[in-house]
């Protein structure tokens, strides 16, 4: 406890001993100094950290002054509260005083009889925050993984706190040794076999550009995984690691990083860094997506197979269009690929663009398989896919290369009174 | 008053009736038996009215105020005797040339004796600010809400034992109080502009000193000994209200002071989420709705504008802080709407799922063709609330729908706002999600008769 440097401190001075009415800058006090008996921060609220303590003072019967004051920390002063607990019809807050210049507050207090008093101050203290990450290590299948949920407290806060209970807003409270200009990262929960679905997505306008390929883009690769588990399920902290896993669908998730990594097929496993992506809030029930990166196992060709104009008054016209997505799987797996069109972005492809109205648009025959495309919204589609895993090679036959099939998809379009 | 007191009044005990040049003053060092704050939060004002006892001699008698280092305007001095007042009479003022910061009553007594008198005057530098805590229960369905007035005193002048008097309104100044309290500048001075006089300079008049002696005695004790809170008591008068601290309260020059003005315990109050995009962004925000009326076991006074701090009893015999808000003033019986922000675990989303266009009207003349000058467009929108929290909420959802449109939803309770708003509101229990579609039908460009939201059906 460096006390003689980062004084952040409560003292009781009794009113027959001080000699109170002195200015600011001389106040001599006769004080009893009583420490914390309980201190728990509060780092719910991402923007402000409320921190709690106990402390036992003894008081007069009558008139005392409490002066509460702290240095080198960034204490919102008109954020402190005063609260007696247990006895708080005997003991009164007569009012709080904030002299000048100093980092400090004096608040005077009566009580009905002498003794000690637990009373409870809190704060909002600057420069003590908290961020959460992730670590996902997925199985080698990629159907489940292992989550694990850290809490990291930054303590720059000029106070060292001792033992106290820290509070991140889900998962219960932790008590750690919270030292000055320390940070501590703390295993707040660990999820063992959560279920994931990898998507593959393409999407044409945010896709990056392949190489030398004009009609291709890169296809992407999610994890995704749902905020859900056993109902009731109260959440259980993970204090150590190793202990017993639990369920997700307890509490939401917070926003912060993910580090995803896969277990090799070896025994016992190596793990493999596969990517980070920022975990956004997911609450219960909801689904966190994460990015992975590039499939280059999968290949899509998009080329537009009909662009035909009809007409209908003036400037007033409608498109016919069609488009192809040629795809191919070299993986060993199947598939299934997410297609995403912008029907704006479409539709400005072959109308023009600095369009002032948004596309108008109908699902034509020629479209391969209209129950595979989902309509997001008016603007936003999406192609559901099969892609058949690649052949094996034939073992009598090791060296003929077997080339995986092309699934040819068509997606037939009119863009209707566009002009 | 052992320190800082600076306005003090001296009696001076002249024969010659008259102020003239001379070096020698015989004076008498009448102490503030009495002293009254009036404190206007909305300008920088403060009405002193303090009360002493002075002795008179029959025939003309000088009396001396000063005030150095203070922000004491000295066009706002003002003396009054408060017995024997067809007696007793101020002939003239005179502000010496040669010592700012003083004046020199030269008073006609056809009475001998002691006489209390006031004297008042305006004052910059001390100012108050209301703040409240409110703490609500684990379920978000009561509150204690605790209110607090803080005195500022940056005035220069200790105020013992003061009465504190707060006004909750506005008042109309034509100069400000602090420029009036800047000593006037001597006529042969540089044209440097005025400075005003540090509050906490050092240096004191020999008058203010020898009043520090004699006044010590009369000290009021800082630690009054009250055994609760002091009351404040709220009075409607004209369009102001008056808070007075009950008891005499300290303020030292440079100190703020703190006191509860009022708690409200067991306080029911509401939650609504809304949807207005347009004024509080893309998510939906919390509401706590109150009012301060009596069923909200507030309502006797207005609550004059200051910040709320807002915090919640987390279960675990502790407190989880929400937010702090700067609040405006609430008249009596008027609705508190608190926006305690935004909750991540309540979701709405809308989407457009459809949209045609038709009945097309062109402009014919046009070259080299005819081009669309007007037509309808038709939307079909898609609204999905997730409420993932284990409780049922309301929310009030309101959409600005700019032109000439026909609006329906099938939804109870849907009404417009004003001309160009739809609004309404649904409940949703805990931990369930809802989906709900609505329908515009929007005349554009020449097609445009209006500008106005009309519902479908009426």
């Amino acid at each position: 406890m460096r006390r003689n440097r980062w004084l952040m401190g409560l003292v009781l001075a009794a009113t027959a001993l001080a000699v109170w009415a002195q200015p600011a800058a001389a106040r001599i006090k006769l004080a009893t100094l009583p420490v914390r008996e309980r201190v728990e921060i509060q780092l719910e609220n991402e923007n402000a950290t409320l921190v709690e303590e106990e402390r036992v003072v003894t008081l007069l019967k009558g008139t005392n002054h409490i002066d509460f004051s702290w240095t080198n920390t960034q204490i919102d002063k008109w954020t402190i509260l005063f609260r007696p607990l247990a006895v708080a019809d005997t003991v009164r807050v007569i009012n709080q005083s904030y002299p000048p210049g100093e980092n400090a507050l004096v608040w005077e207090v009566f009580a009905d009889n002498a003794g000690p008093v637990k009373v409870r101050i809190s704060y909002i203290i600057g420069n003590l925050r908290r961020n959460f990450s992730y670590r996902a290590t997925a199985e080698n299948s990629e159907k489940t993984l292992t989550l694990r949920t850290y809490m990291r407290v930054n303590n720059y806060s000029g106070e060292e706190f001792g033992m106290a209970g820290v509070w991140g807003g889900i998962a219960g409270i932790f008590q750690k040794e919270m030292g000055l200009q320390e940070a501590k990262e703390i295993l707040v929960a660990k999820f063992a076999e959560v279920p994931i679905t990898k998507k593959f997505i393409f999407n044409w306008q945010s896709g990056q550009r392949v190489p030398d390929e004009p009609n291709q883009r890169y296809v992407i690769m999610d994890y995704v995984l749902k905020n859900e588990g056993a109902k009731g399920a109260a959440a259980k902290p993970a204090a150590k690691p190793g202990e017993e896993a639990t369920t997700l669908g307890t509490f939401p998730l917070p926003y912060g990083k993910v580090r995803i990594f896969v277990k090799d097929s070896k025994q016992p496993p190596n793990e493999a860094f596969l990517g980070e992506d920022w975990g956004q809030f997911t609450p219960i029930d909801d689904e966190m997506k994460l990015y992975l990166g590039q499939a280059r196992d999968v290949k899509v060709e998009r080329t537009v197979k009909k662009n035909d104009r009809t007409a209908i008054h003036g400037n007033l016209f409608s498109q016919e269009v069609i488009v192809q997505y040629k795809m191919q799987n070299f993986k060993k797996d199947a598939l299934t690929l997410d297609i995403e069109e912008d029907m704006n972005a479409l539709r400005n492809e072959f109308c023009g663009g600095g369009k002032d109205h948004e596309a108008s648009w109908e699902l034509l025959a020629q479209t391969t398989d209209k129950s595979k495309v989902e309509r997001k919204s008016a603007q936003k589609v999406e192609i559901h896919v099969a892609l058949p895993a690649a052949p094996k090679a034939d073992e009598k036959k090791p060296d003929e290369v077997k080339k995986p099939d092309e699934v040819i998809f068509l997606l037939h379009l009119m863009f209707k009174n566009e002009w | 008053m052992n320190r800082v007191l600076s306005a003090t009044i001296v009696a001076v005990v002249l024969l010659a009736g008259v102020a003239q040049a001379r070096n020698i003053d015989l004076v008498t060092l009448p102490p503030r038996d009495t002293v009254q704050l009036t404190i206007y939060n909305s300008e920088n004002l403060t009405l002193v009215r303090e009360t002493r006892s002075i002795t008179f001699k029959k025939g003309t008698n000088r009396l001396e105020f000063s005030w150095a280092n203070t922000l004491i305007d000295p066009t706002s001095c003002y003396f009054r005797p408060l017995a024997h007042e067809n007696e007793i009479e101020v002939l003239d003022t005179t502000f010496p040339q040669d010592r700012p910061e003083v004046l020199i009553w030269n008073v006609d007594s056809k009475f001998e004796g002691q006489v209390p008198v006031e004297v008042s005057y305006f004052t910059s530098g001390i100012s108050w600010n209301a703040d409240y805590v409110m703490v609500t229960n684990v379920a978000e369905t009561t509150m204690a809400l605790d209110g607090y007035v803080t005195v500022v005193n940056n005035s220069g002048e200790d105020y013992e034992g003061a009465q504190v008097r707060l006004v909750v309104g506005t008042v109309n100044l034509v100069e400000k109080i602090a420029q009036l309290a800047q000593p006037p500048m001597p006529a042969a001075a540089p044209a440097a502009p005025p400075t005003p006089m540090p509050v906490k300079a050092a240096a004191r008049g020999a008058a203010m000193r020898m009043v520090l002696a004699e006044a010590e005695g009369t000290e009021t004790p800082v630690a009054a000994g009250f055994a609760a809170p002091p009351k404040i008591v709220k009075e409607g008068l004209s369009e102001y209200f008056i808070f007075t601290v009950e008891g005499q309260q300290t303020v030292k020059t440079g100190w703020s002071q703190r006191m509860s003005s009022f708690r409200a315990r067991e306080v029911p109050f509401d939650v609504l989420y809304r949807y207005r995009p347009h004024q509080y962004g893309d998510k939906p925000v919390r509401f706590f709705l109150l009012a301060n009326d009596v069923p909200h076991k507030m309502g006797d006074s207005p609550l004059p504008d200051g910040m709320i701090r807002v915090f919640r009893e987390n279960g675990r015999d502790g407190l989880t802080f929400y937010v702090a808000q700067s609040s405006k003033y609430i008249s009596i019986n008027e609705k508190i709407e608190l926006n305690v922000g935004k909750d991540d675990q309540i979701v709405y989303e809308r989407v457009v799922l459809d949209l045609g266009r038709q009945n097309f009207i062109y402009d014919e003349n046009h070259k080299p063709e005819p081009i669309v000058v007007g037509w309808d467009e038709t939307r079909k929108w898609q609204e999905e609330i997730r409420n993932y929290r284990q409780k049922p909420i309301k929310m009030e959802i309101r959409h600005v729908l700019p032109g000439d449109v026909t609006f329906g939803m099938e939804v109870p309770g849907l009404k417009l706002y004003d001309f160009h708003t739809a609004e309404y509101t649904l409940d949703l229990p805990a931990s369930t999600k809802k989906k709900f579609t609505s329908d515009g039908a929007f005349h554009l460009g020449r097609n445009q008769k209006q500008n106005r939201v009309k519902l479908a059906g009426e």
